[in-house]
């Protein structure tokens, strides 16, 4: 057994949040086989104040704020930076801008030796807020279909889970901060967004900045955004804004079937679950309204409500504690070549690892040269889907081709990196110590990669058995 | 005593009723591999006929493990019923034979004729016996149990629903449950094959089926079957068990190697008579298998047959609710094909019967040994018209974690129909209840598992 | 005996990998519909269990399970493609058990060939004991054309399953011997025994003076996989050496651990055997 601490950051739209939690992992294959080795166990040590994002203008966040933020609960929480051996930093929701995350990378140097600033991008979103939410092992532990909607101040990230399967997920800009409001008996709008504008249209109300606006039209556009949920969780006719206000980036998905039970996170949730006797326009925003909306929505009324046991920090929970995973329990490393951070991935189609193995070095030269061009990193991991049951000539051939390839192209020093979904990864290990190539070479399986994902990679645990592995969408390189 | 018989001119001549025992017996690849079976066809034969000579007291005087050296010869010695004994002790092992074949012995004259009977003379009687024989006889008796029902009724044949999973995945497990609910599978008991021998892991399941019991008012039994110690701390902590459950062997050292002795039985029954969930008042569940002995180096060179005779013996006195044989599990080095299964099936509901206790039979082959589903097909059907109290059923005779195959959920019905048997009066009653039979034939609903959910959250 | 205790447990423990977490990993069987059998082959009605109440449940059921659940009825009996594809999986298990390795498969890879003392099938599945001892040629054989008291011997067996050695004594040994030589080690002349059991390996021992024994032998087949082989390794074997100082790697075929990975895994396993001179419990220690 073992365990290790790791620590998840939401920077949101309204919200920043800390939590740190420990991991811990087992062998949990049997006396007669190879080892598998498995998380068994998360357990949250610490969670942090819910912080206000701080925010320099209505749109940029205030870089150093959120540090002094950052380091203050690191203290609080007694831990250090070198203490955490994993975790993940994500901006999330209108916060997950490119001048926004610059400034805060920026800002967090101080920790980016041990972990680094990446969006999760609106679908990985909704997966780790469901999973924080508790949505996710409800749907384990009573064997049914749940939605999570994680509804915060700019987007809803919506998820479908099927006793522990995600079927779907969809991200739409609907949240508590699309309008913002000056206080008082005639509260008059400071912002609003293209998505409030386009709900407000819907619903025939007129909502622009620095005019004054009622608390029924208000929640009249809060109506139409309720709808909207309702209509993409599959429990309404499909809403005519849904398409506009698609998140740039999500997944579409529609539901085959109504989902049986309804989770709610994210700092509206709050506002759904209870509805406090306190102005509801107290955030200066439509926050408390939209919860209000929702509950008493004609459609999500008559579903069956379930509460998770996180709703504000449905996030950041999961960013601590989903975000990471193991890497197969058979694979090769060289010493020391452990940890790595924020490697971007050059993913080879099937087709394309065919070719290789095939004997076409041209083509994988050829792609190795273009990608670490554009991606302007010296390094670079090669992912693979893998072969089901190879013979090991067959390795060897892809052996060759990459370690050609790769050693031709990189840089003095930089280590030579393969990841491959199928459990692999120890033979072709063997087969590229075979090449006798001199650089730090390692060959990890069990992660699946996609184009474009960008990888941290632990220090070895369990006797050197596994690697923890963080896989996630960078905002820039 | 005479240990001779000749035949066709060449005399044969045993060492003693220990050799008799093992050379009478039908052919058994365990007694060929433990080296004492007959040789030829013919010297089989001769055992017999020496066999049939032996009387009722040759065989009660010469157990095939020493009184001084083993607790189940002393349980099986010191239990019997010596008035009876005492009548029938000088019979020839011939008359014994016809004695219980013949019209005159009624169903209490013979279990009264049980209770005189050593193991050894029950295995001897069953070596003189046909297949056919072996039918006859033990269906004249039936032995009736009760833990939350009562199983052996005439024109009953019950089932042991066993939901087996790989990894004891508690849905999973849930899942084959309802599956043979909607088969009408289940009035003997719901008993679970653990992977994992934990008090935990049996906790789960265990609580998971008094869950699914009571939710749904099943009149039946719940099990969950790992080691004797193991059970009895879950109970201790609180676990609820209807019954609880030990593989036996027909010696004390056999009972050894699996880890317990007759007061562990015993302190089993007093926790459940305190903690148990069963009304009772019976409430152990044995099972047993030919050659288990001979696999841990505990048969004293007896053959499989008079040490499996011997694990009833042992079983009668702590008066379980059920008892199996687990017939062709153990694999082709002890019974090599379908018809060693086959006849070691019926030899082994036969000695129970007559050994007075509730028989039932798990009819199943391994994929080493010469037998597939057609074979299994006949024994239970040749056991149900035997008066067997229960057979087994697993979802399409497939046992994903056992790995062997057993009886389909399906089976029991077919064999009910095909016989005019029917399940325990009130749990037939119960399948009624939930629209899954319906004058003793399956609906057409009956087969979906979902009858369960669409009711309920699990 | 002690050994086919032994084998039942690494049976349980192949099931077990079979699945994780109660979830099907195994790509080519759905549950409760073709099974492994050829999926083409769909006879009768296609739909098995139709109409069930709750089809999302029933679904997520066979999620949970290999178990043949939801099979549906004709009458109560099971419907022809249930009947069809336990069959097929059976009559697959029943041949890798009872037919042999193909002669030509072990010519093909160039091994030499011998025997146990069981000397035919139907004595190999009923006489445990006659197939831990090397027949006499066989003996000899091994003298004459074995490199003698190599570090590491490995040879192939069929055991209880001669699918399991066609279908991964190939992509096995390569990486095997490779791997080991690559660190440093002398390997054995590899090759085949017929009617083989586990313990064989210890007279192996003996005869070549071998200080690590690797035997590749089929496993007694399931309806899931008739392909699963497993390796049992030991350290300073003599015949009688207790079943406890065998290292198992259980459960190699297509759909378990690939014969590739097992290999490259087998090859660390014999380095830290060699290192600590200690194999089985004593390993673990």
């Amino acid at each position: 057994m073992a365990q290790i601490l790791s620590v998840g950051i939401d920077i949101g739209t309204s919200t920043t949040q800390v939590v740190f939690s420990r991991i811990e992992m087992d062998n949990t294959a049997g006396y007669f086989t190879a080892p598998r080795i498995a998380i068994t166990d998360k357990e949250i040590l610490y969670k942090s104040k819910v912080y206000f994002t701080p925010l320099k203008t209505q749109t940029l966040i205030d870089a150093d704020a959120v540090r002094d933020i950052v380091a203050q609960e690191f203290r609080s929480a007694g831990y250090s930076p070198a203490d955490t051996q994993t975790g993940a930093v994500i901006i999330t929701g209108e916060s997950a801008r490119k001048e926004n995350a610059a400034s805060v990378l920026q800002a967090l140097s101080d920790f980016a030796g041990e972990f680094v600033v990446s969006t999760a991008g609106p679908d990985l979103e909704s997966i780790i807020a469901g999973k924080g939410s508790g949505a996710w092992q409800y749907s384990i532990d009573n064997d049914c279909t749940v939605v999570n909607l994680d509804i915060g101040g700019g987007t809803s990230n919506i998820v479908f889970f099927n006793a522990g399967d995600t079927q779907g997920k969809i991200c739409l800009d609907v949240g508590g901060r699309l309008i913002r409001l000056d206080g008082g008996d005639s509260p008059r709008i400071t912002y609003v967004s293209y998505a409030a504008a386009a709900a407000a249209k819907l619903a025939g109300v007129r909502a622009e900045a620095g005019q004054t606006i009622s608390r029924s039209d208000l929640r009249r556009i809060c109506d139409v955004f309720a709808d909207c949920l309702a209509g993409a969780v599959g429990i309404a006719p499909k809403s005519p804004l849904q398409d506009q206000i698609l998140t740039p980036g999500s997944d579409v998905y529609a539901p085959a079937r109504p989902s049986r039970r309804i989770c709610f996170s994210g700092g509206v949730a709050d506002c759904i679950y209870s509805q406090s006797g306190e102005d509801d326009l107290r955030y200066g925003d439509i926050g408390p309204i939209l919860g209000r909306a929702i509950a008493e929505n004609r459609y999500f009324k008559d579903q069956k409500i379930i509460q998770g046991g996180e709703t504000i920090r449905a996030t950041v929970v999961g960013a601590g504690t989903y975000a990471t995973n193991l890497s197969g329990s058979t694979i090769f490393y060289s010493e020391g070549i452990f940890p790595v951070k924020n490697v971007p991935a050059l993913k080879l189609t099937k087709d394309e690892q065919w070719a290789v193995i095939g004997g076409d070095a041209q083509l994988l030269a050829d792609k190795i040269r273009w990608f670490l061009q554009q991606s302007d990193s010296p390094r670079m991991l090669l992912a693979l889907q893998g072969l089901p049951d190879p013979d090991f000539a067959t390795l060897k051939k892809l052996a060759a081709a990459i370690v050609g390839a790769l050693d031709a192209s990189l840089a003095p020093g930089e280590p030579i990196i393969v990841v491959v979904e199928r459990d692999i990864a120890k033979a072709l290990g063997i087969a590229l110590q075979q090449t006798g190539c001199q650089r730090k070479m390692a060959s990890i399986d069990s992660v699946k990669i996609e184009a474009g994902d960008y990888v941290d990679i632990g220090r070895p645990l369990m006797d050197g058995l596994v690697v923890p592995v963080v896989v996630k969408t960078l905002l820039f390189g | 005593m005479n240990l001779s018989a000749t035949l066709s001119g060449k005399t044969y001549t045993f060492r003693d009723v220990k050799d008799v025992l093992a050379k009478a017996s039908e052919q058994k690849s365990g007694d060929v591999l433990a080296g004492i079976a007959a040789e030829t066809a013919l010297e089989r034969v001769a055992a017999k006929y020496v066999l049939a000579n032996l009387l009722v007291r040759d065989l009660r005087e010469n157990p095939v493990v020493p009184y001084e050296d083993d607790e189940v010869t002393r349980i099986n010695q010191d239990g019997l019923d010596e008035a009876m004994y005492e009548r029938i002790k000088n019979m020839t092992m011939a008359e014994l034979r016809e004695h219980i074949l013949d019209y005159g012995m009624s169903e209490a004259n013979l279990k009264a004729l049980g209770k005189a009977l050593t193991a050894e003379t029950v295995a001897g009687v069953c070596k003189l016996m046909t297949n056919l024989d072996l039918i006859y006889g033990a269906n004249k008796v039936r032995v009736e149990a009760t833990c939350n029902t009562t199983i052996g009724k005439r024109g009953c044949l019950s089932t042991r629903l066993q939901p087996n999973h790989s990894t004891d995945n508690v849905e999973g497990i849930t899942a084959s449950l309802f599956e043979g609910l909607s088969y009408g599978c289940g009035d003997a008991l719901l008993g679970l094959n653990p992977v994992n021998d934990t008090v935990s892991s049996l906790a789960e399941v265990q609580k998971r089926f008094d869950e699914v019991k009571n939710r749904f008012e099943i009149p039946t039994q719940i099990c969950v079957l790992g080691h004797i110690t193991t059970q009895i701390e879950a109970v201790k902590r609180g676990a609820p068990c209807d019954m609880i459950f030990q593989s036996i062997a027909g010696s004390q050292k056999g009972n050894t190697a699996f880890g317990f002795s007759a007061a562990t039985v015993e302190e089993a029954m007093a926790l459940l008579k305190e903690k148990g969930t069963a009304k009772g008042p019976d409430v152990m569940y044995f099972e047993t298998g030919q050659g288990s002995e001979l696999s841990s180096d505990a048969h004293y060179g007896a053959d499989q047959v008079t040490m499996e005779a011997r694990c009833y013996a042992f079983a009668r006195q702590y008066h379980p609710f059920m008892v199996n044989t687990v017939v062709g599990f153990i694999g082709p080095e002890y019974l090599y094909d379908s018809k060693q299964v086959i006849r070691a099936g019926l030899e082994d509901h036969f000695m129970g019967k007559l050994s007075g206790i509730p028989m039932g039979c798990d009819c199943c082959y391994t994929n080493h040994m010469m037998a597939d589903q057609n074979d299994i097909e006949n024994l239970a059907l040749l056991l149900g018209s035997a008066g067997v109290n229960y057979i087994l059923g697993v979802p399409a005779s497939d046992d994903i974690m056992l790995n062997y195959q057993t009886n389909a959920y399906h089976d029991v019905n077919a064999v009910r129909e095909v016989l005019g048997l029917r399940p325990i009066a009130e749990f037939e009653r119960w399948l009624e209840k939930m629209g899954i039979m319906e004058n003793g034939h399956l609906t057409a609903r009956a087969g979906d598992p979902t009858i369960f959910t669409a009711r309920s959250n699990f | 005996m002690l050994d086919e205790k032994l084998i039942a447990l690494i049976t349980e423990e192949v099931v077990r990998q079979l699945t994780a977490n109660g979830r099907v990993v195994l790509p080519d069987r759905s549950p409760g519909q073709e099974s492994s059998a050829d999926p083409q082959n769909v006879v009768g009605s296609d739909r098995l269990l139709e109409d069930p109440l709750d089809p999302e449940a029933l679904e997520r059921m066979k999620k949970r399970t290999t178990a043949r659940i939801g099979v549906g009825k004709a009458g109560a009996r099971l419907k022809t493609q249930t009947m069809l594809s336990l069959r097929a999986d059976h009559a697959r298990a029943q041949d890798s058990v009872f037919a042999d390795v193909d002669p030509a498969f072990i010519e093909k890879l160039g091994l030499l060939s011998i025997e146990s003392q069981a000397g035919d099938r139907n004595t190999h599945i009923t006489r445990p004991d006659l197939g831990r001892k090397i027949c006499p040629k066989g003996v000899e054989a091994l003298r004459q054309h074995c490199e003698m008291s190599p570090d590491v011997q490995i040879y192939a067996s069929d055991g209880l399953s001669s699918a399991a050695i066609e279908a991964n004594l190939e992509k096995i040994l390569p990486v095997l011997t490779e791997g080991l030589q690559a660190k440093g080690l002398k390997v054995g002349t590899p090759f085949y025994m017929r009617f083989g059991r586990v313990a064989a390996e210890d007279q192996v021992a003996e005869v070549l003076g071998a200080k690590v024994v690797c035997v590749l032998i089929g496993e007694r087949p399931g309806l899931a996989t008739a392909e699963s082989m497993s390796a049992y390794i030991v350290y300073n074997a003599y015949v009688g050496i207790p079943e406890a100082k065998r290292t198992v790697v259980s459960n190699i075929h297509k759909d378990g651990l690939t014969a590739v990975e097992a290999g490259a895994y087998i090859t660390e396993v014999i380095q830290q055997i060699l290192d600590r001179k200690a194999s089985g419990v004593d390993l673990v220690k």
